[in-house]
């Protein structure tokens, strides 16, 4: 922990990140307006002292949307990263202590995943789905698992015949133990990193999906449908487009500052 | 270097049927069957469509059937017509009996979308390189700090704000440059070269923004790969044996830290098509992006699955063309694969 805070890179992403999670966190509370208000008296206002980013076509106050909208962008972004995890973990460990044929099969799948353009392979689905928050999350879970499984895999791989596992192996340990209590832990950092890294590009997804329309379904504030109701008045109403699109960039900087930081910081051969 | 190929080839057969598998699946997510869905999202969706939907994919059959006649139609690359564009052929043109020839919805947009792929490639490696190289000679000094400040914000940008900004710049407030679509209107009267001239301008902006977001990717690994190289053995031996620094920068290190970067193209490859749908939604290019999204705004089902299956097969083959010019560039790479 000491080392991560040492590192310029992970401090500076981590600060970030705190901050947006805090703020996502007491929108109920700091919010001024109620997000989804609407108030024909204050219709595209300029931000002032009243509404800090001013107010959209139809009176809403654009910071709460804002803050609303770090929820939803935040709860998209990790709970999309904990089922690709979830899933890359399970696959790549079986892939990488099995090896075999078990492996092969699983990287076969990998390479067929990983050639299906991936914004392709999300629109498609949502075509057939209906889009709701959970099922985009679910959508960017489920497109996503490769680059962990591989990592995995790899760990393990280069684990599996190391003394401690050997010995754990002769003193009789079984596969789960041998899996959970010794390959696991020593592969966390890796998975953390690409964790990190993998909650910056699912927000990104999330925000492309909700400004195409095919995302976070209104009235439900989240940054990119804020965008889309905001592109339409880009001429006189410039605060509407600038601050949910440099949101979405402070965000996806503060993890891919805290993800660098941290191989930097956990990574031996680095130092 | 033939057996590498046809054993490169044959690989790709298995990788297709999982392709055609995955794409299949997708086709049965829909709860009940995909009739309902189109019904449900399109009210105006009439019993004759959907039956239309029921022969197209053979619904009434059992399912193993029904994807043993899928894998059929994709291996001929028929993908049948387009529901919502008048009965359009989804690949590739067909002439009916009356001699009138309908053009291909993916044989007018790959063109499109391949030209814009390319320029920012091409414009990818014409910035990257220089700055993955000045990062790489000025490490952890101020030149090399800034470079990778970009490319940080580079990555944390989001392409379809950047966009929107542009177009707002440079096309609304000061009329620059055209914002949306590949021609201007009435560029039908204009010479050959006029008529260029003008694609080339609406294209600045897309390609300009496909580039962005690859760019910063590319130039990190540029700056890291050099690093590498610069760190090597024979790297030293070049310094000791008085080379000038040029030589030993772009003869010896560049080349070495060059050679990764065609693989990387290989796998930019999805990302690029796939990153197609926003930037052509928003500057209404008529590319395989904007074609995909209007299809999936549509519930237009043939266009979706032909793209998709268009689209991951276009990944394949350029994987492959990646992995063959790896080997025709690195001597170590083609002798091994003649061994």
């Amino acid at each position: 922990m000491r080392k991560v805070i040492a590192n310029p890179l992970a401090l500076a992403g981590l600060l970030i990140i705190s901050l947006i999670l805090l703020l996502a966190l007491l929108a109920p509370w700091i919010a001024p307006y109620d997000p989804n208000a609407i108030d024909v008296k204050a219709i595209l206002l300029p931000p002032s002292m009243q509404h800090w980013m001013g107010t959209d076509a139809l009176g809403r106050d654009i910071w709460s949307r804002m803050l609303f909208g770090a929820r939803i962008s935040l709860l998209v972004g990790i709970v999309a990263v904990g089922i690709a995890t979830s899933i890359g973990i399970v696959l790549g460990a079986v892939a990488g202590y099995y090896r075999g044929w078990v492996d092969t099969i699983m990287m076969r799948l990998v390479d067929i995943m990983l050639s299906i353009p991936t914004f392709f392979l999300i629109l498609a689905v949502i075509a057939f789905l209906t889009p709701s928050i959970w099922n985009i999350m679910i959508v960017i879970g489920l497109t996503s698992w490769m680059g962990v499984t591989r990592l995995v895999r790899a760990e393990f791989l280069s684990l599996r015949n190391r003394e401690f596992v050997l010995a754990s192996q002769t003193l009789g340990a079984k596969d789960f133990r041998l899996i959970f209590i010794h390959l696991l832990p020593n592969s966390l950092t890796p998975i953390i990193v690409s964790s990190v890294l993998g909650v910056a590009s699912a927000v990104l997804v999330e925000s492309g999906l909700s400004f195409l329309g095919l995302g976070v379904q209104a009235p439900q504030a989240s940054w990119g449908n804020i965008l889309t109701d905001g592109k339409e008045y880009i001429q006189f109403a410039w605060w509407l487009s600038l601050f949910p699109g440099l949101a979405i960039l402070i965000t996806v900087l503060g993890y891919n500052l805290l993800g660098e930081g941290l191989r930097d910081a956990l990574d031996p051969r680095s130092q | 270097m033939l057996k590498y190929l046809l054993k490169r080839l044959f690989w790709m057969i298995p990788m297709l049927i999982g392709i055609s598998l995955i794409s299949f699946f997708i086709m049965h997510l829909a709860p009940g069957d995909i009739t309902t869905t189109e019904a449900g999202f399109n009210p105006k969706a009439s019993e004759e469509s959907r039956q239309k939907l029921r022969e197209l994919y053979n619904l009434d059959k059992p399912v193993i059937v029904q994807y043993g006649l899928w894998l059929e139609r994709m291996s001929k690359l028929d993908f049948g017509n387009s529901f919502a564009s008048h009965q359009r052929p989804v690949f590739w043109q067909t002439t009916d009996e009356n001699n009138n020839t309908k053009l291909g919805m993916i044989q007018e947009a790959l063109p499109i979308t391949l030209l814009i792929n390319v320029l920012s490639m091409g414009l990818i490696i014409l910035i990257a390189l220089p700055l993955g190289i000045i990062s790489a000679l000025t490490q952890n000094r101020l030149p090399d700090r800034s470079i990778t400040l970009f490319v940080f914000i580079g990555f944390a940008i989001p392409g379809f704000w950047l966009a929107l900004m542009l177009m707002y710049w440079t096309g609304v407030a000061h009329h620059w440059l055209p914002i949306s679509g590949l021609h201007s209107m009435g560029a039908d009267k204009l010479s050959g070269f006029a008529q260029g001239l003008d694609t080339l301008k609406h294209l600045i902006l897309p390609v300009f923004i496909s580039a962005i977001t690859g760019l910063a990717g590319i130039s990190l690994f540029v700056r890291n790969g050099m690093l590498e190289v610069l760190h090597q053995d024979f790297i030293t031996t070049a310094k000791a044996k008085g080379l000038p620094e040029g030589t030993i920068i772009f003869r010896h290190a560049l080349r070495n830290a060059l050679l990764p970067l065609i693989t990387i193209f290989g796998l930019s490859i999805p990302g690029l098509i796939g990153g197609s749908v926003i930037a052509e939604s928003i500057f209404a290019i008529p590319g395989m992006g904007k074609l995909f999204f209007d299809a999936v705004l549509m519930r237009d089902f043939p266009v979706i699955m032909g793209i998709l299956t268009i689209g991951s097969a276009l990944t394949l083959v350029g994987n492959l063309l990646a992995d063959l010019s790896y080997a025709w560039a690195d001597p170590r790479v083609r002798k091994g694969v003649m061994q």
